[in-house]
Parts: structure tokens; C-alpha cells; sequence
């Protein structure tokens, strides 16, 4: 039967410390130096005690069938150091095998429970007070760890995005402060992770940003175990890696001695507090027991390695700092570690009888944040809006089509909310590759119209950085095909915020994405992406899609309301052929354009509002964006040369759908007609036709038209694959005609 | 009891020993004479009553035994004596918490003071609060009946404590969070003006005679004179845990004496002391079996009770179930009360 290795570094631990058989001195350090007391140290010891112990309770509660985590911090201790060299208000983005940094910031802030707290979090119990139940995560909001899954590195451009609003912060006020300005960031990390593309974006950006002299108060803390799951990281990787990188100070620490860690700690956030500019600390430390319960070591390991490690136990490295700190006897230590284990054990007793979640209600609960109280705020006067716009105002008293109405909405929007940030490639004093955002650099400056490097995941990590330290971030992804190199950042992270976090962590942000097709031509795939499968089905998202520049207007002030008030995180798609569309019929009709309503004025979008043109009852038109405007073509047809009666629903909000809404409107209609340019495979029509087909008791005729399952081609192919005017008069007729039929 | 069950031992605050307490030290402490001799010897050094003339009074009088610099040691010897008398073969304090002055005993209990240092720093703080005597202290209800929040009572308290605190010469504030209970403190306008503007409930908002604004700005001066007379040499590590009024842990291996001596006489006495977080800390953290808490008195039972449902603890949600638990399987036993005091001496 194999060894329990859990077990076995266990009694080796109680039996090297009974008998003072201790690995020697690991460092140079000494307590005096770094300014700990012996009841400081003996702290930080008490934190790697608690966390071990815990991670044994986390094996004993999975025997049980009463945990559900195993994954445990044995090894990674020395994180306790880091805490302790860090202050509470430093906010953290913990590795998933931080449990010791964790305990240890609790003792910074009297009254925290971390050790029931993190027995919680094992049961999954709904009273785990970061997740409540929904997952195993290390975080607690009064302890300025927000909760995330680590392991594939998705927290670090986030972390970049929250040290940069530090910097920021001295300048533009955010509506919902967090940090003080004295704070910095930190985030850790497993070496393995360290190699992921994601992080490696971090770095660069990081790197990017200190470069140019902007402030990033940021520390990067690679723990270097040494192995990933089972594959090793190559001897010296991590430091040759990483030692020479330009905007990123490289320190190391040994892990396994808490005073080595915590004054390199120590010197690493006085370096940051100064300059600004962040740290690469390398950790070296070792991985106890596998990578999680069900791991068996052996396979990929020899017996040789696995007792080299477990030699290296942080514990019996501290306990030795302990002896010769005179900070803790022999006895005290193992007294200390057998009432944790008592306390835990206790603990345990009491958690497997806290409540689960047990019911969809339940689980579901935090998707959505809770809404939160604002400060109420004026728009602004018309003196201001003079002096804002300038020679602009004049062009307000003609119809503008869409740009040029979401760019003076956004003016307006900025101008109201200080807290308002801006980011994305070219959005600056281009004012982005279709001008949407022309001019607000020069009037809100560089500050809060950001230009960024060419990194997806960086600008929606920004975004979630901003967000979540109280900005209030309008990023921008420059075309929609560009967002799926970045969209974990989005499904992962910010909609899953939230959830993990009971509602106590908000990130709310309104990603403007200009997308969808109908370039004539130009552009090929990439500049005409034409799905958004990708952002439907992720739980609480909200996607808006404005068909023409006065619901635009609306909808993008409904959307700062809702990041605002409810927290909620939008995506607000914008259909590119439209931003100029003029015409609607014939040339020179101006019918897509609008005159521009002022805040306050004209009737708002709200979330769910549906658009409806005509009330026929031949046939209902379900669409939205491009959809919208060619069925808008179409309807006229039907009408005038077919006598079909039509009425024409623009969804606008695609997700949630305001399925009640859609329901009614189309109620009354014999036919319904789903007209979607997006793919058909995973194309909003799809919900739509198991909408109606649910939904409705009289069932009308239906039919979907939708783009093919293609991509886009350049040149005059670009449209062939897609819904036009005549496709939908087409299929309007066979639906309508094979019904009067 | 077939075993020994892990037990927090909660200390007794200031009003704790009233008309029905006279006498508890003779009734039940009167054997452990090297104690009473240390205590004594305490106020003899002040030239104070005895204790045991104070306990052993015709008749108990609020003006005499609800003084500072009387009732804090006469209380502290009731509590000392009562930890004393814990049967150890059935009860072992793993943790222990008190409420206000109980925190000064907490000391005494977990040996973070010696015997002859816990009276001298209960003593002297009480009798410094007497003799400053700033301010006083009100109760007033956070619950109903069946000892459930009222909504929007805690903001509505807060409310008219930042209003009246924008007048200049009114102060008022948190004095301790007690379970289900506020304890507020001020200077006398301040309370006045509270006292007139919160609505009546039974005998609530009542004033706490002899007691002064503790735990709040106002006894800024008290605490400075206790930290320049009680030196941090009179603190110790703790051998036993204790839980302090912001429900922080104090452990042997990682307290340093002159940290407790600050905390005790700083922030102790002059911020809102947490008794519901020290105890919720208390029963989370260290999961004990039972709760003891010290005589004198029974009125700490139902803060405590009141604490522990303010979290669910093991499914108590209301009165009811509270006292339906106490008669099948008590998780609370007072020493104040002589039929619990039966099941743990």
C-alpha cells in the first residue's frame, strides 16, 4: 500500500521537532535585522502551522465524504512572511496555495476567523463567507483578497489593471474608492503558471507600462515549487527567465525561511512604495504531498525526490528559526501544533452541519450583484456642455448617424462621471479606428482616455483592475474577433466575480466591442466577425446591441446606470456598418439617423425595453443590429407590394432577453419571422425560435433566417453568406404565403 | 459527564453584583483564603473597604457597591473565585473571553497577570474611573422578545447618534456591543439628548448608574493614567487563549506583554468594546463544548445566548430554541445561577 505522504510528513515533523533534529540554518538573515519580534515570528510560524494543519483537516473532512477540496498549501508556508512584510489595505490576488498568507492577514485585523472560515469554504457550506459555498477560493473582503481561481494564471492582467489604478487614483477620483494611495498590489502564482500566455501578457504589460514611466505599484510573486502537476519547470527556468526583464525588478527569497521571505518582502514593497514600479519576487519553495489528494507522486517521481522535499518542510525549517530565535521551545511548538490540531479537528465537528446549497435559487443567487447606493449626479449644465463640445454643439441641431451620436453620448457620459475610464488600442487622440471615441482624449486627457498596447487580455484585465479598485472602466475591444484571445478575461474573471464572491466583489464595466458584418466588402473575417456565441451563454453578462444611434445613445446611458447602480457587467456591441449608416430607403433620406438628445432628455432604453416599428399581425420580425436595419428595408416591400402587415421587433438587449416582452409583442402576429446575422450554430435565433416555440399557446408560423456557417470572405463574397433585404422578403413570403396557402 | 469538555470561560463586566450577590464571596469563596488574602491586600493599599466587608454588608447600596473603586475587585474575586472553583476533570478552558471589565479578569484567568497583578490593574483602573467619573452609559435594545433583530433599529440608533453628534457639546457613542443589546456612552448631554429622543421600550433606554463613558474617547485620560501606573512588567503571555472586545486572539507563543499592556489601557478603554464579536470569535475559532460563565450575576447570559444567535451558532435561531437547548443539553452554564453553578463545580 503506497504511503501516506500527508501522513508521513506529519510524524516526521513531530518527531524531528521532538527531537531537535532540524534541517540547518537556510539563511543569512537574522531577527534583528529585519525588525520582527520573537512574538512577530513566532506569529508567522503559528499562521504556516494553522495552514498545514488545515490542509489535513481538508484530507480528513474529503475522507469523510464532508469535504470537497484537497488542493492544499503544504510547502508553499513561507507566503506567510509575505503577508506579514505586507499591510491589509495591499490588495491581494492570492495562488490557489496562499491559505498561509491568508491566515496570516487575518491576525493583522482583529476579529477574523480564518480557521472556520476556511473550514467552511472545504464543506462547501453556504455560510463560507467569500464564496458562501460556491467554491473553494481563498479571499475575504475585509482582508482585501478577492476571490478567483489561480490556476491558469487569469488573475494577472487584473492585478496589472488594479496597480495601475493606484497611480491613477492620485489623479482622477473614482466613485467608489477602495485602495489608499499608499497601497500596492500583489498577486502570486505557481512557476508553472508563470509560463502561460496570460501571465506572460501580465509581464509584458506590466514591463509596457513601468517602461514609460507610469506608475505600477505591482508584486509579482512567482512561488516556485519546482513542478507543475507532474511536469517539472526546468532547473533555473523561473530566475533565467525572468532576472533580466526590463520593468520588472527580479528579487528571490528561499520560502522555506521566514526571515529571508520577509525581509526580501520587506525590501521588495519599500522599493515598490517608492518608485512605483513592480517586483518579480521569486519564491523558492517545495510542493508536500502532490499536486492534490488524488495525486499519486509516485508516477511521475521518484521515492528520492519525494523525501528531498518533504525534508525541506517549511515547518521544520521554521521550527529551527524558532530555536535559535528563542522564540518558541520544542515543546511549545509541538503544543502549539497539537491544539490547532485540536481546534481544527473541533471546528470540523461543527462546519459539517452548516448549511449547503441545495437548491438552483441558492446557487444562483450572487450571479447578479446586489444593486448599491450612488450619489446622486447632474448632467451637465449647458454653460459646460458649451465649453465641452464647442463647435460640436452646432452639428447637434442636424441628425447624426450612430458614431458621431455615442461619441457626444460618451462626451456627456465622461463629463458626469469623473470616475468614468476609457481603454483600448488607438481610442486615444485617433479616437479608435471608427472615431467613437474622437475627441475625448483631448478633453478628458490621456488619463482617462487610455491608450493601450496590442493586448486584449490586458485591456479587459484593466478593465477588471479599475473596476474592481472603483473606477468605473468603458474598455473597448477594437473588433469583436479580436475578443476571443481575451475572452476568459470576460467569463472567467469579471462575470464570475460576483458569484464566487457572494456579491462582495464587483467589477462593473461596460466593454464596447465594435463588431458584426456588412463592411462591404472590407475587412475579411476579422473585421466582420459575425457570432457572438461567446458572450450568450455566460451567466449575468448583459449584452446590449443597438441597431441605430438613438437607441445607442440611450442604451449606453442605461448601461452606466447599470454598471453603476447594479454593478452589472456589459457588453455593448456595436455594429460597425451601422456607425455611418445614413440612409435608410433611398439615398440621401437620412431615415438612420437621429437627432442627438441631450442627458435627460428623449425616452430612455431601459434594460429589457424592446424596439418595435409597425403593428401588423401578418408577421412579427425578431431581430436586432443589422438585422434590424434590413428588415426595416424588407418591411416596406411587404407592405407596399405584397400587403403584408408587419410588425418589427428590435431586441436590443440581447442577453438577458426580455423573453415577456418578445412574447407579447409578438402575440398577436400569425407569423414570426426570426432574422439573425449572426451564425446559425449558436446564433441568438436559436433561444428566439425556443422562445416562440415555447412560449407562445396560439403558435404562429415560424421560420429563421440567418448568416450561414461560414466566415466572412473579403470583396464582393463578403455579404452572400449573410441575411439581406431581399432574403428576408423572401423568406417573409414563403412564410407568410405558405401559411395563406 | 463521562469526559472533559472543552469550555469558554466568559468573564463578568461591571454591574454584575448587585442585591442579590451580596454575599457571594462568603457563600462560595470563603475557603480559598490565599486569594482573598492577595485581593485584600490590594485594598489595603489603597486604603479601601475590605471586600469582605462590602460582601459581608447588612444591606447591599448601589451608592457603595456599584462604585468603581469598589465593585470592580469585588467582582474580579467573585470571577476569580468561580474559575477557581471549575471542576478541571470535567471542564478545560480552551479560550477565554469577557465582557469590559471582564477583559481585566480574562487576565487573571488565563495567568496573562498574576493574581496580585490582575486585582492591582482591576483595582486601580476602577478606582481611576471613579474618581474621573466622565460620562455615563445607557442600554437599549437591538431585539425583540424572542431576541430577533428589529429592522432598522441599529440604523435608526446610529442615525440619531450622528445627528446628535454634530452639536459640539454633545458626545455619544458605541460603548460595547453586548449581544442583543447597545450599551452607549457620552458626556451628559449627549446621553440626555438620546435618552429624550430614542423610544421608550419597557425600561429602555436605561441609564447604568455609577457607570462612566467607558470605552469611548471620553476616558482618554483614564487610560493614560493607567498606562503610566500600571507597568507593562504586570502583564504576561497568556497560558490559555483570550479573546479580546475587538475579538482578537491572544496566544502564549505570539503575545508580547507590552502589546497586552497597551491594548488593556489603550484601545480597550477608550474604543467600543465588541463583547458579540469576542464571543462569535470565540465559539467559531475555538469550537469549545460549553460556555461557562463566571459569577457574579446572571445577566451576561443573555448577550452571550443572544451572540451566538446573531451567528446561527449550532443552529440556535431565537429565544426558544435557546432555552429549549438549555433544558436538554445547556451550552451555556452561569455560575451566577445556583442551579447551573451545581453542574460545573
Amino acid at each position: 500500500m503506497a504511503i501516506d505522504r500527508a501522513a508521513h510528513v506529519h510524524e516526521q515533523f513531530l518527531a524531528k521537532v521532538a527531537a531537535e533534529d532540524l534541517p540547518a540554518s537556510s539563511g543569512d538573515v537574522n531577527l534583528s535585522q529585519t525588525g520582527l519580534s520573537q512574538t512577530d515570528l513566532a506569529q508567522i510560524y503559528l499562521s504556516q502551522m494553522a495552514s498545514r494543519q488545515l490542509d489535513r483537516a481538508a484530507r480528513h473532512l474529503q475522507q469523510r465524504g464532508e469535504g470537497y477540496y484537497t488542493i492544499g498549501s503544504s510547502g508553499h508556508e513561507g507566503n506567510a512572511a509575505i503577508a506579514a512584510a505586507l499591510r491589509p489595505t495591499d490588495m491581494a490576488f492570492l495562488h490557489y496555495r496562499d491559505a498561509a498568507f491568508q491566515i496570516q492577514r487575518a491576525t493583522q485585523m482583529p476579529g477574523e476567523t480564518p480557521l472556520w472560515d476556511m473550514m467552511l469554504s472545504f464543506a462547501a457550506s453556504a455560510d463560507d463567507p467569500i464564496s458562501g459555498g460556491r467554491h473553494k477560493v481563498l479571499g475575504s473582503k475585509r482582508l482585501n483578497i478577492p476571490p478567483q481561481t489561480s490556476t491558469i494564471a487569469s488573475h494577472l492582467p487584473k492585478a496589472v489593471g488594479a496597480a495601475f489604478s493606484i497611480g491613477l487614483q492620485r489623479h482622477v477620483q473614482p466613485e467608489f474608492p477602495v485602495l489608499p494611495d499608499d497601497a500596492l498590489i500583489m498577486c502570486s502564482f505557481g512557476d508553472a503558471s508563470a509560463n502561460h500566455s496570460t501571465s506572460q501578457g501580465a509581464f509584458n504589460t506590466a514591463g509596457w507600462t513601468t517602461y514609460q514611466g507610469i506608475d505600477l505599484p505591482l508584486l509579482f510573486v512567482c512561488e516556485d515549487n519546482g513542478i507543475g502537476i507532474s511536469t517539472r519547470t526546468p532547473d533555473n527556468w523561473i530566475a533565467t527567465s525572468f532576472r533580466n526583464r526590463d520593468g520588472l525588478e527580479y528579487m528571490s527569497c528561499n520560502g522555506l525561511n521566514i526571515l529571508d521571505t520577509y525581509q526580501t518582502v520587506s525590501d521588495a514593497a519599500r522599493y515598490i512604495r517608492k518608485h512605483k514600479k513592480p517586483v518579480f519576487l521569486h519564491m523558492r519553495c517545495v510542493r508536500l504531498y502532490g499536486h492534490a489528494g488524488s495525486d499519486v507522486q509516485t508516477a511521475y517521481m521518484s521515492k528520492h525526490e519525494i523525501e528531498a522535499s518533504e525534508d525541506n518542510d517549511p515547518l521544520l525549517h521554521g521550527a529551527r528559526l524558532m530555536l535559535d530565535a528563542d522564540a518558541m521551545t520544542a515543546n511549545e511548538i509541538l503544543q502549539s501544533y497539537q491544539q490547532l490540531e485540536d481546534r481544527i479537528a473541533r471546528i470540523s465537528g461543527e462546519i459539517i452541519t452548516r448549511p449547503k446549497l441545495l437548491t438552483p435559487g441558492s446557487v444562483m443567487a450572487s450571479i447578479v450583484p446586489p444593486k448599491r447606493e450612488i450619489a446622486p449626479t447632474n448632467h451637465p449644465s449647458a454653460d459646460d456642455r458649451e465649453i465641452l463640445f464647442g463647435s460640436d454643439l452646432k452639428q447637434m441641431d442636424k441628425p447624426q448617424p450612430m458614431a458621431k451620436l455615442l461619441n457626444w453620448a460618451l462626451a456627456d457620459l465622461m463629463h458626469e462621471h469623473e470616475g468614468i475610464v476609457m481603454a483600448g488600442e488607438d481610442i486615444g487622440p485617433k479616437g479608435g479606428v471608427y472615431h467613437v471615441t474622437a475627441k475625448l482624449s483631448q478633453r478628458f486627457g490621456p488619463r482617462r482616455v487610455i491608450n493601450t498596447l496590442l493586448d486584449e487580455q490586458s485591456i479587459l484585465g484593466l478593465a477588471i483592475g479599475l473596476a474592481q479598485t472603483g473606477f468605473l472602466p468603458i474598455p473597448e475591444i477594437q473588433f469583436l474577433a479580436y475578443l476571443h484571445n481575451a475572452e476568459d478575461q470576460l467569463r472567467g474573471e469579471a462575470a464570475t466575480l460576483s458569484f464566487f464572491s457572494k456579491g462582495q466583489y464587483t467589477n462593473p464595466m461596460i466593454i464596447r466591442i465594435a463588431g458584426l458584418a456588412y463592411q462591404r466588402g472590407f475587412g475579411g473575417h476579422f473585421h466582420n466577425d459575425n457570432s457572438l456565441a461567446v458572450l450568450r451563454d455566460i451567466p449575468g453578462l448583459i449584452i446590449a446591441c443597438p441597431s441605430n444611434g438613438r437607441d445607442a445613445v440611450q442604451m449606453m446611458r442605461e448601461c452606466v446606470r447599470l454598471a453603476r447602480e447594479e454593478q452589472r457587467v456589459i457588453v455593448f456591441i456595436e455594429p460597425i456598418a451601422l456607425y455611418n449608416m445614413r440612409d435608410l430607403h433611398v439615398p440621401d433620406d437620412k431615415a438612420w439617423t437621429s437627432l442627438y438628445e441631450p442627458p435627460g432628455k428623449g425616452d430612455p432604453v431601459k434594460l429589457g425595453d424592446i424596439g418595435q416599428f409597425g403593428k401588423g399581425t401578418d408577421l412579427a420580425i425578431l431581430t436586432y443590429g443589422n438585422g434590424t436595419y434590413l428588415s426595416r428595408q424588407a418591411e416596406r416591400v411587404l407592405s407596399k407590394s405584397h400587403k403584408i402587415k408587419t410588425r418589427l421587433v428590435d431586441l436590443r438587449w440581447l442577453a438577458p432577453l426580455n423573453e415577456d416582452a418578445i412574447l407579447k409583442a409578438i402575440a398577436p402576429c400569425r407569423n414570426v419571422l426570426i432574422v439573425d446575422e449572426c451564425r446559425k450554430t449558436g446564433s441568438q435565433s436559436e433561444a428566439l425560435m425556443a422562445l416562440v416555440m415555447e412560449g407562445t399557446k396560439h403558435k404562429p408560423g415560424l421560420a429563421r433566417l440567418t448568416a450561414e456557417d461560414s466566415f466572412i470572405p473579403l470583396g464582393k463574397g463578403a455579404t452572400v453568406s449573410l441575411p439581406s433585404k431581399e432574403s428576408i422578403i423572401q423568406a417573409a413570403l414563403d412564410l407568410v404565403g405558405g401559411e395563406r396557402s | 459527564m463521562s469526559r472533559i469538555a472543552t469550555t469558554l470561560i466568559v468573564c463578568p463586566g461591571r454591574g454584575t453584583y448587585n442585591k442579590s450577590e451580596l454575599g457571594y464571596l462568603a457563600r462560595h469563596h470563603s475557603q480559598r483564603k490565599d486569594m482573598l488574602a492577595t485581593f485584600e491586600a490590594e485594598r489595603a493599599r489603597l486604603s479601601q473597604p475590605s471586600l469582605q466587608s462590602l460582601d459581608g454588608a447588612d444591606r447591599y447600596s448601589v451608592a457603595t457597591h456599584t462604585r468603581g473603586d469598589n465593585a470592580s475587585l469585588l467582582i474580579h474575586a467573585c470571577a476569580m473565585g468561580d474559575f477557581q472553583a471549575i471542576d478541571r476533570k470535567r471542564f478545560e478552558p480552551v479560550a477565554v473571553t469577557g465582557n469590559s471589565m471582564g477583559w481585566y479578569i480574562s487576565l487573571g484567568c488565563a495567568q496573562a497577570a498574576g493574581l496580585e497583578g490582575a486585582a492591582r490593574i482591576v483595582n486601580t483602573m476602577g478606582t481611576f474611573m471613579q474618581e474621573t467619573l466622565l460620562g455615563g452609559q445607557l442600554v437599549y435594545p437591538l431585539v425583540d422578545e424572542n431576541w430577533q433583530p428589529v429592522p432598522g433599529r441599529r440604523a435608526q440608533i446610529i442615525a440619531l447618534m450622528n445627528e446628535i453628534n454634530e452639536s459640539n457639546d454633545t458626545q455619544i457613542g458605541i460603548s460595547i456591543e453586548l449581544g442583543g443589546m447597545l450599551v452607549l456612552a457620552g458626556n451628559e448631554q449627549g446621553l440626555a439628548a438620546i435618552s429624550a429622543r430614542l423610544p421608550v421600550i419597557d425600561r429602555f433606554p436605561m441609564t447604568l448608574a455609577n457607570h462612566a463613558a467607558f470605552h469611548t474617547d471620553l476616558q482618554r485620560p483614564v487610560s493614560e493614567r493607567g498606562l503610566a501606573e500600571l507597568r507593562a512588567e504586570l502583564f504576561r503571555k497568556p497560558t490559555v487563549p483570550m479573546i479580546d472586545g475587538r475579538g482578537h486572539i491572544w496566544q502564549y507563543a505570539t503575545t508580547d506583554p507590552r502589546a497586552l499592556q497597551a491594548y488593556t489601557l489603550g484601545a480597550q478603554v477608550t474604543q467600543t468594546y465588541d463583547f458579540t464579536r469576542a464571543i462569535q470569535t470565540s465559539v467559531r475559532e475555538f469550537a469549545p463544548e460549553k460556555i461557562i460563565i463566571l459569577g457574579p450575576g446572571t445577566t451576561l447570559g443573555g448577550a452571550v445566548a443572544q451572540s451566538l444567535i446573531g451567528i446561527n451558532w449550532q443552529g440556535l435561531s431565537s429565544k426558544k430554541e435557546f432555552l429549549e437547548r438549555q433544558e436538554s443539553d445547556p451550552i451555556i452554564l452561569s455560575m451566577g445561577r445556583d442551579d447551573q453553578r451545581l453542574l460545573v463545580v
